[in-house]
């Protein structure tokens, strides 16, 4: 038995509407509400009654699992399904899959700055026949047959510094980014170019793939604005430019997760602009990120996501989410090239589905496009 | 000028639609306005043809007695190009017309009266902005077809 026969078939009416509010925020056509995108991942699983276990490691089952819940909670249009680490078995790690958790990286790392030299940068075959590229084009082979109104293939360079930094274990990389400033580098461009290398697999399999490219630990918390702009925002502008070389793109989703107080200046005359890009930033200090800062500071650049703590969406306190997204609605709503709702991070496994429902309610009561 | 389209290229700007005429009038043009991007002897022109830009990547070959465009390749796209939004780095192109270094940036760029940002090699002395190839013909030829499937 394939996993779409645990699904009943796609509601059209439902879908032909989420369609038309997911495509409203990039061709200036309002529709009824803004949209909602608390980035879904195994909470859709969990939701379904499978197991964060089954989310990461039955990719067809979890992304369908995101496909049918969206329409419970009237999210999004289009499916996705991802983990923070692609592209790391092919440069040399294991990842150990787990209960609770999404996989995890067991090593081997690098301990020693020379050894970066010897990690060969695989091509778009050696990628073929690794593990994250034939999973993903499985994946998307699997919502074209049986999901295909949801398929958008997206290609992960995801946290290039964060999944960088596994390969050498990320206490490490941070001690190198003192001491050892070049071997840092380096192997942020080696982990970047196999991403790129992964983005050119997937868009010669599908003819085109979304990025989806962030900045998670590469925040204040750790770095300077000059370090991130230098790690991180230098790297995505390169992801991006490389990647739209070979194909991929036009859509952009930059996802700037933990705390970027002060660098979120370094990314706007730094980072690549397509007309379907979508910006998003988590956290300023430890208050999500006002989308009325996000707005004026991003708003002309691109479609601009705003937050909802992504802590407050296991807390029973439905109201307490509501009046979150009340005042990012009100401070992002009439952004010059659209808004979306969204949680600061990954909506967490357990989110209580009263708290999701708050989101959406406060996007219907509050989200009008324009401040009308 | 007389102009050569190699046969690998006639292949190629044949299956964009491009037609030959079209390709001198973007030569011409950029020659005698001298509104062209040059960089190690290779020039961008382009010109705005019915709902098209058609740019033309060429060499300029001088003998003793006269020249002739070389064509590199041409290609086309319907999005419309309008202010510079930024410049933000180094492109190795230079505006032949300013003599000044473009540069890679962003320009507006208007689409089905859409009008959202995208990249492109741009001179900020004298305002305009230039598609390459890849661009053309992979992202830019991408955006247009997801502005008329979600605009439809």
């Amino acid at each position: 038995m394939g996993y779409e026969e645990l699904f009943p078939g796609m509601d059209a009416k439902w879908h032909a509407n989420a369609t038309k509010r997911f495509a409203s925020p990039f061709v200036d056509v309002p529709t009824d509400r803004i949209d909602v995108d608390p980035i879904i991942l195994s909470h859709a699983a969990v939701a379904c009654g499978f197991t964060i276990r089954d989310f990461y490691e039955k990719p067809e089952l979890g992304i369908h699992c995101v496909g049918y819940i969206s329409h419970l909670y009237d999210l999004l249009a289009v499916t996705h399904w991802f983990y923070s680490l692609p592209w790391c078995r092919e440069l040399g790690l294991t990842l150990q899959y787990k209960d609770t958790l999404p996989p995890i990286s067991t090593g081997p790392i690098i301990s020693e700055p020379g050894q970066v030299d010897n990690i060969h940068v695989p091509d778009v075959d050696e990628l073929m026949k690794g593990h994250t590229l034939p999973e993903f084009i499985r994946m998307y082979e699997y919502v074209a047959k049986n999901l295909p109104m949801t398929l958008v293939p997206i290609s992960y360079g995801f946290d290039i510094v964060g999944a960088a930094a596994e390969l050498c274990g990320v206490e490490n990389f941070i001690m190198w980014t003192f001491t050892e400033p070049d071997a840092a580098k380096k192997l942020v461009k080696k982990y970047t170019d196999t991403s790129i290398n992964g983005a050119d697999g997937l868009a010669r399999k599908f003819g085109m793939a979304m990025l989806i490219v962030g900045s998670v630990l590469a925040n204040n918390d750790i770095f300077s604005d000059e370090t991130t702009k230098e790690y991180s925002a230098d790297m995505m502008r390169y992801y991006v430019d490389q990647s739209f070389r070979r194909g991929a793109g036009p859509q952009i989703f930059y996802h700037l997760c933990g705390n970027h107080e002060t660098d979120y200046k370094v990314f706007k005359d730094t980072l690549i602009w397509s007309p379907f890009t979508v910006f998003h930033v988590g956290y300023k200090g430890k208050e999500v990120f006002p989308s009325s800062l996000l707005k004026q500071e991003f708003g002309n650049m691109a479609t601009i996501m705003g937050s909802v703590d992504t802590k407050i969406m296991i807390n029973p306190n439905p109201k307490v989410v509501y009046e979150q997204s009340k005042m990012q609605l009100l401070g992002g709503r009439d952004s010059p090239k659209g808004y979306i709702l969204g949680n600061s991070c990954e909506c967490p496994p357990y989110t209580i589905p009263g708290n999701l429902l708050a989101m959406v309610k406060a996007a219907r009561d509050f989200g009008t496009f324009g401040t009308w | 000028m007389d102009i050569k389209i190699p046969d690998n290229v006639k292949e190629v700007i044949g299956k964009r639609g491009i037609k030959e005429a079209d390709i001198e009038a973007v030569v011409k043009e950029a020659e005698s306005s001298n509104k062209k991007l040059v960089k190690n002897g290779r020039n961008l022109a382009k010109k705005k043809i019915g709902d098209v830009l058609v740019y033309v990547d060429y060499d300029i070959d001088k003998g003793v007695l006269s020249k002739h465009a070389k064509v590199n390749s041409a290609y086309t796209h319907r999005i419309v190009l309008q202010h510079i939004v930024n410049a933000d780095g180094p492109s190795g192109w230079t505006c032949a017309h300013c003599n000044e270094a473009a540069a890679f940036g962003h320009v507006q760029m208007e689409y089905m009266t859409v009008k959202r940002n995208g990249p492109a090699v741009v001179c900020a002395k004298c305002g305009d902005s230039w598609a390459e190839e890849y661009l053309a013909t992979k992202t830019l030829a991408a955006v247009e077809g997801l502005f008329e499937k979600k605009r439809a």
